[in-house]
């Protein structure tokens, strides 16, 4: 019976945290948004403080590693998008990061905010816009319209039923895994409050998060690297 | 618990958007700043030491130059010493081979000079000496054999004091 209200509480709660006195309910903040707006000014902060004060020569450890996380990621993302996509590398990075940290909130006691299916629609609309976006910039309004006849005209509709379905599988994995990771340690919460839950929340709080967020990453690149090619 | 509502789709679109703003701007525009600069500095430096290396070349071209010019100065001023040496070489024996000769004829002079001196000496002797037999035998009485005689004795007389 516990365990019921457990997840009643989880999944049913009311995610509205700030309630606008117009727009009827419509235009209320959800968690996630204020959420997504904390961990966006502490990596704004963490980016200012890395940043600060950068030189040419005699650099300091702090600018090392600052630059040096800067190509590997960049290296990363131009890996995954293929030189011709690499203008979009840093869309990725930034979902990256935004999924990043989104998908960690769970070790802070927060319910993530990709646990609300708001921010993974949102996610998944950008990037099959930005896929789509890439490739009518390298082929063509014709040429991208032709794309989707190819290899054999037979198939078009497939590829027209991939614009609703590419977005909708990349939201509802994301949505999925965060929701499921974090049912589950409230589960394992509520069992064993103490140490236990410790080594499970290293793995779905982090090492799933952050497998998630380079799963999203991966796939618009894939697609976005197709699109372009 | 699956309520979608556009309002929050669209914040969350736009916290993305400010998202990569702030990375693009911030994280991305610094350090590309630092790494152009860097690359520039470092393409800089490299074209630097490359023209270094040409001027140096060049220099090392014109010092070999003018140290074969030196090869052949030397080259000219030793041969012009010699030659001037094999000059003031021939000009002194041949001054010294002239006076040779010069005084070779002096003395050859000298000795001729000297003969005819003796020569005359003798001469003034000899016709002292037949002035001398002529009065003696115009002076006796004498048979063909006493003037014969007397001949002899005027030849031996001559012949030794020759």
């Amino acid at each position: 019976m516990e365990i019921k209200e457990v997840l009643k509480e989880l999944l049913l709660e009311d995610k509205t945290l700030i309630h606008m006195p117009f727009g009827n309910g419509n235009c209320d903040f959800n968690k996630s948004i204020v959420l997504s707006w904390v961990f966006i000014l502490v990596v704004f902060i963490l980016i200012l403080i890395f940043t600060h004060n950068m030189k040419v020569h005699n650099i300091s450890k702090r600018q090392a590693a600052v630059e040096g996380f800067v190509l590997w990621i960049r290296g990363l993302a131009v890996g995954m998008l293929g030189e011709e996509g690499k203008d979009y590398a840093t869309y990725i990075i930034s979902v990256l990061v935004f999924l990043a940290c989104s998908n960690v909130m769970g070790l802070f006691g927060v319910v993530p905010p990709t646990m609300d299916l708001n921010v993974t629609v949102a996610l998944a609309l950008v990037s099959i816009v930005m896929v789509e976006v890439a490739g009518i910039r390298s082929k063509g309004v014709k040429g991208w319209a032709k794309a989707f006849a190819q290899p054999m005209a037979v198939i078009a509709p497939m590829n027209v039923l991939e614009l609703a379905i590419r977005p909708l599988s990349l939201c509802m994995r994301l949505f999925g895994n965060i929701l499921g990771a974090t049912v589950i340690m409230e589960l394992l919460k509520h069992l064993i409050p103490v140490g236990f839950p410790v080594p499970f929340s290293l793995y779905f709080d982090i090492f799933d998060g952050l497998i998630q967020a380079y799963v999203f990453v991966f796939l618009t690149s894939l697609y976005i690297k197709e699109a372009v090619e | 618990m699956l309520n979608v509502n556009l309002w929050n789709i669209l914040w969350t679109v736009v916290n993305l958007l400010i998202l990569y703003f702030l990375i693009k701007k911030f994280l991305f525009g610094r350090v590309d700043e630092i790494l152009e600069k860097r690359r520039a500095e470092v393409e800089e430096a490299s074209k630097a030491a490359d023209e270094m290396i040409e001027e140096a070349k060049k220099a090392k071209a014109e010092y070999q130059q003018r140290i074969e010019l030196a090869d052949e100065e030397k080259e000219q001023i030793l041969a012009d010493i010699k030659k001037q040496g094999y000059d003031e070489y021939e000009r002194i024996v041949g001054e010294a081979r002239k006076k040779g000769e010069q005084i070779v004829t002096e003395a050859r002079h000298n000795a001729e000079v000297e003969n005819e001196r003796a020569k005359e000496v003798y001469a003034a002797q000899l016709a002292d000496m037949v002035v001398e037999a002529a009065s003696k035998i115009a002076a006796t009485k004498h048979s063909t054999a006493q003037d014969r005689e007397l001949y002899d004795k005027f030849i031996n007389e001559a012949g030794a004091g020759k």
